[in-house]
């Protein structure tokens, strides 16, 4: 099946395939011409954030003292949610568009990785996870 | 002798509120990323025509400038007081 069928902030013309339908909103109307337009700017704003997750991802990996650790793992996180909105505000505006998988298929994959869980190495059910948030962490305090 | 001498210190189970070269580096990275993302939302603010995107926008700017504050504050001298204070050996 073809994966790559969201015209994530593309201008591609929605096309389903198989009888898909789309899920999309009415297209805010912008200019289609060679002027940099509100859709480009939330665009361009988007590509940025998702360019600072990067960033930020490898940096909470490398900080040392916890602190920082916390306040950049914060900005990491913040900078997802800015994404996040971005994302939506796009889909509001019909400026993205997506496309059901075929529920077989869903139904398929579940089958399929349901049956994997024999392989799990271990059988115990922990009765916390440790690292539910990640925040407020002290090193083997558990 | 030394060896002695070293068990007998506390170990550190995670490493001192000090910033390394490392730390420095990153975040005189991160507050240029910051500083230009807030510049470049700013501007894009000031050409919207549409009043949700001009909003979400603005809003972005305005958590750029706080992320590049949270940054800076690592870099204050009062945090560095902080850390001169508890660990003066290594500031010689």
């Amino acid at each position: 099946m073809n994966n790559n069928r969201g015209s994530y902030g593309g201008y591609q013309p929605s096309y389903g395939g198989s009888g898909s339908p789309t899920i999309k909103n009415p297209s805010t109307y912008v200019q289609k011409g060679t002027e940099f337009n509100d859709r480009d700017r939330l665009n361009d704003m988007l590509a940025t954030e998702k360019w600072l997750t990067d960033g930020f991802n490898v940096f909470v990996r490398e900080t040392s003292h916890q602190e920082l650790h916390q306040d950049v793992l914060r900005i990491l996180n913040e900078t997802h949610h800015a994404c996040r909105d971005i994302f939506n505000l796009m889909f509001e505006k019909g400026w993205y568009s997506l496309h059901p998988e075929q529920p077989s298929n869903i139904a398929d994959h579940f089958q399929k990785f349901s049956g994997y869980q024999s392989q799990f190495p271990s059988h115990s059910t922990p009765s916390y996870n440790q690292y539910q948030s990640g925040v407020g962490q002290h090193p083997r305090d558990y | 002798m030394y060896q002695n001498q070293y068990s007998q210190q506390k170990r550190m189970n995670q490493p001192p509120r000090v910033l390394s070269t490392k730390d420095d580096a990153y975040l005189t990275d991160a507050l240029s990323w910051e500083l230009l993302a807030a510049k470049k939302a700013h501007s894009f603010a000031s050409q919207c025509s549409d009043q949700q995107v001009k909003h979400q926008v603005e809003q972005l700017c305005q958590l750029h400038q706080q992320h590049y504050n949270i940054l800076l504050n690592h870099l204050s001298p009062y945090q560095q007081d902080y850390e001169n204070q508890t660990y003066p050996h290594f500031h010689n």
